[in-house]
């Protein structure tokens, strides 16, 4: 008696397997990925009367021939993993349908159990089945089950382990037949097949044996491999000919035809529909839902829902997450002492991490809402209506959601957006999408419209604005069109969309769903994004400034302390450097920081000295002169501005002389044309981190320190008053943000959806080019018509 | 805009009588309109496309009723085995009918 048993998952999309999954594993489940590949792969365990089952759910499919990534996945796992036992999860109310898969199984001479689910549903519309007749014709067992109320699951697991224990051997495949002249060239391939001694079994002759008559391509190219692959070729060539002249067609159209008429044969014998007065409801919801007028209004209400909900739903959770990295760095700021490692976690690791994981609420709440639109089935009304309009960009109609979540309104993020394409199943519609979602105004970007607009467009901010995202949404469409007519040509997929009834989704369906993606993020995610954070903080603070140069910063720093002290002296106990570190101690400790404040904390100061300080009475007086003291605190104020400059100051040269800065400094010749200076450069490569940093970097480049991109009116207006910045200016660096490479974790992202390096490269080179030509078309353009320089 | 099954690409096409291709005697499935229903004489077009239609239950003689059009009238609703899937007109213009016949 085997221990484990594997059970593998198998049905058409939409037939309720994910549902029967999750009822039968609950928690117990793990999400990852088929080797290679990006299609989910979810596996789980339950135990029943002693019995641990491995369960693997196989992707959705509707048949098993080499059409999709998913079909050949299904296949290929039931033929080399060979689990014990396939549950075919069939969709009662869509029976025939769902046989073809079923006769496909049992024709892999799998031991098989089905699982007939939704029965309630098909009995609402008056579709009965005999399912004991029904399983006498298959040869295989059939359970009625409900995987949203539970029903059926324990005979389910029963049979699954009886059908596992003692039914030795499978020899259901022998049951269909093709008639003579198709049985007799399947003999002769076989013969040839079981001859070269391939390492298969009984059922696995004739099922090769029929792939190769229907000229499979991934067994035929399995087959071709071997040693006596001639001879093979050479008979299934003729067999195929053989057949085309018998009956006129491909073999492949004459066996699907051939089990076509097996079901229906089946399906008369045990279905009986009775005509019933009942209104489908599913209809009567899409005469709303897809109406030629309503439709359309609905969609747009429901994306916008959508974006609501992921943004603002999450709003407050991504609040409080930022606010416990912001905590936690500023904890580990005062544990730690000055100098390069806290530099290094506070700046590097945790800005870095929690930058990006403080958006993990927002993550799952995208993830919620794109749920419910798949669950309820939704999401395939939304490609039916959209399908038209964005097919002409070599698009998709789901194609519309990744875009919308990526900023079609500005303010998304093209994380969400590219992880939302997992629901399109058309490769080359997925990849276009996933490579032109960065392109949209996503919210990271906002902050430096937000600072430019301010700066030098002040007069009507909404529609520039406005302006800003129909240009994005042009760019997006005409890079998309782009790229399918060139790297990425070839006929689009055929568009065979099955629009599944509406179902009232589960909440465990639901939860299970958004955890599994959200935490599937959070891990492929949370580990890149460390290393690359470092490895930005690194590139931003070395190689650190020449000591001389730090030397005569600290010496300016020096000489206006003395100054003030000299200042300052005769009218109060700041006398010396020492005193006047115990001063800012103090007021840092009562944390005043205004003139008023100041000079009552001047006063306290200089009682809490004198005890200890038996000078003169003339002394005495001074602390308690609130005129005077009110001159001192005054002066102080100046002095802190004044040592905050050159603080700013050697921040900048800073900034200039590190890696990141001397690259500036060197893309400088690149950027001639459009005129970007070393700052603008070394904030746009600030910006591959995250696109906000632009606006904090450009503030250090500008010797403002680190300014908030949240509060950046005084970048505004030092850029306004900078030689070389004008309306046109700002513009360009506008278009350049908007286009250029899409920010690291993005990036990551991408690698992550599609599998490979070379589009994460391509994402990142063709946005820059593109960014790169349009920042130069409107720089010209502008200058060329006098538009924007003053 | 009416599409065209293209001969050129049905050369081995074995649904030839009397040397014509069927399209010229039948009506093609995107001319149904919405209401409309019928039975399927051939699919055409490649031999994916034909397969994947088969797989999906588009056998010659299955009825199909056109439910309705997107939109933007394009793509198409149908109802076939109890089911709902749609296509693009271009698609439809592959499967060719029988007359059709008003939906009840």
């Amino acid at each position: 008696m085997k221990q484990k048993i594997t059970v593998a998952l198998a049905g058409n999309p939409n037939a309720g397997k994910t549902t029967i999954f999750n009822a039968l594993t609950g928690a117990r489940q793990h999400v990852g990925n088929w080797p290679g590949v990006t299609v989910e792969k979810k596996e789980g365990t339950v135990t029943h009367s002693g019995r641990k089952i491995h369960v693997v759910d196989l992707p959705g499919t509707y048949s098993l021939t080499a059409y999709s990534l998913e079909e050949i996945i299904a296949r290929n796992f039931i033929v080399d993993s060979a689990p014990d036992l396939v549950v075919n999860v069939v969709d009662a109310a869509n029976l025939e349908r769902n046989l073809y898969l079923s006769v496909q199984l049992l024709e892999m001479g799998c031991k098989l159990v089905i699982a007939l689910n939704m029965i309630d549903v098909a009995r609402g519309r008056g579709i009965g089945i005999d399912e004991a007749y029904l399983s006498s014709l298959l040869g295989v067992p059939v359970i009625l089950t409900n995987g949203k109320k539970g029903i059926g699951l324990d005979s389910l697991l029963e049979t699954i382990v009886f059908e596992v224990e003692n039914n030795q051997s499978s020899d259901n495949f022998r049951r269909f037949t093709y008639g003579a002249e198709v049985e007799d060239e399947l003999e002769k391939i076989q013969n040839l097949l079981r001859h070269v001694n391939y390492s298969l079994e009984g059922p696995a002759f004739r099922w090769h044996a029929v792939k190769l008559l229907e000229g499979d391509s991934e067994i035929v190219k399995k087959i071709d491999s071997g040693d006596d692959r001639k001879t093979i070729r050479e008979q299934v060539e003729k067999s195929r000919s053989h057949l085309k002249n018998i009956f006129g067609d491909n073999p492949e159209i004459v066996l699907a035809d051939a089990r076509y008429g097996l079901i229906s044969g089946a399906i008369k014998q045990t279905v009986q529909i009775e005509r019933t007065d009942r209104v489908n409801l599913s209809e009567s919801i899409d005469q709303f839902l897809t109406n030629r007028l309503l439709g359309p209004i609905i969609l747009f209400a429901v994306l916008y829902a959508v974006y609501f909900f992921t943004f603002r739903g999450s709003e407050s959770l991504v609040q409080y997450s930022e606010s416990f990295f912001a905590w936690l760095g500023a904890n580990v700021s005062e544990t730690l002492p000055e100098g390069l490692l806290r530099s290094l976690v506070v700046n590097g690791v945790i800005a870095g991490v929690g930058g990006v994981l403080g958006f993990t609420p927002l993550i799952a709440f995208m993830f919620f809402a794109i749920a419910i639109l798949e669950d309820t089935g939704y999401m395939a009304r939304i490609a039916f209506m959209l399908d038209r309009v964005l097919r002409g960009f070599g698009l998709h109609g789901a194609s519309m959601l990744a875009l919308m979540v990526s900023g079609g309104i500005a303010g998304g993020c093209a994380v969400p957006g590219i992880m939302a394409t997992r629901t399109m199943k058309e490769p080359k519609e997925r990849l276009v999408t996933i490579l032109v979602a960065p392109l949209m105004n996503c919210g990271a970007k906002l902050p430096v419209y937000a600072l430019l607009i301010g700066a030098f467009f002040s007069g009507d901010r909404v529609s520039i604005m406005f302006l800003l995202t129909l240009i994005s949404w042009a760019m997006a469409l005409l890079a998309a069109r782009v790229i399918r007519s060139t790297v990425l040509s070839g006929p689009s997929a055929p568009f065979v969309l099955e629009l599944p009834p509406y179902r009232v989704p589960t909440l465990q369906g639901l939860l299970i769903h958004t955890w599994e993606r959200t935490w599937m993020y959070v891990k492929k995610a949370g580990t890149v994004i460390l290393a690359v954070s470092v490895l930005f903080w690194a590139l931003m603070t070395f190689p650190d400034l020449p000591p001389e140069i730090q030397q005569s910063f600290q010496k300016k720093l020096e000489t206006l302390n003395s100054e003030f002290i000299k200042d300052v002296g005769a009218s109060s106990v700041i006398q010396t450097p020492q005193a006047l570190e115990n001063f800012e101690k103090f007021t840092k400790e009562r944390k005043s920081d205004n003139a008023k404040d100041l000079a009552k904390a001047l006063a306290a100061f200089s009682k809490s000295g004198y005890k200890s300080d038996n000078d003169s009475n003339q002394r005495y007086s001074l602390m308690e002169n609130p005129e005077i003291n009110t001159d001192v605190a005054g002066k102080y104020l100046v002095l802190r501005a004044k040592r905050l400059e050159v603080e700013n100051k050697e921040q900048e040269e800073r900034l200039r002389n590190s890696f990141a800065g001397r690259v500036g400094s060197f893309l400088e010749l690149v950027f001639l044309p459009i005129g970007f200076d070393w700052r603008t450069n070394v904030a746009l490569l600030g910006g591959f981190a995250a696109k906000e940093v632009v606006v904090s970097t450009l503030g250090t480049a500008y010797s403002l320190g680190s300014v908030n991109p949240e509060k950046s009116w005084n970048l505004s207006e030092k850029l306004r008053n900078e030689p070389g910045w004008n309306p046109l200016m700002a513009f360009t660096l506008i278009i350049f943000v908007m286009l250029y490479a899409p920010c690291f974790v993005t990036l990551v992202v991408i690698r992550r959806e599609t599998g490979q390096w070379r589009w994460t490269i391509f994402a990142m080179v063709y946005t820059t080019l593109l960014a790169y030509a349009m920042a130069f078309l409107v720089k010209t353009t502008g200058s060329f018509l006098g538009i924007g320089l003053v | 805009m009416s599409p065209t099954v293209s001969r050129k690409k049905c050369f081995d096409c074995s649904a030839l009588e009397d040397n014509k291709c069927l399209a010229e005697k039948t009506v093609k499935l995107s001319n149904y309109k919405p209401g409309q229903k019928g039975q399927i004489v051939q699919v055409c077009g490649d031999s994916d496309f034909r397969l994947r239609m088969l797989e999906m239950g588009f056998v010659r003689g299955t009825e199909i009723k056109v439910v309705k059009y997107a939109p933007l009238n394009d793509p198409m609703e149908f109802e076939i085995r109890g089911y709902h899937i749609s296509l693009r007109k271009k698609q439809a213009a592959h499967i060719l009918m029988r007359e059709p016949e008003i939906a009840v």
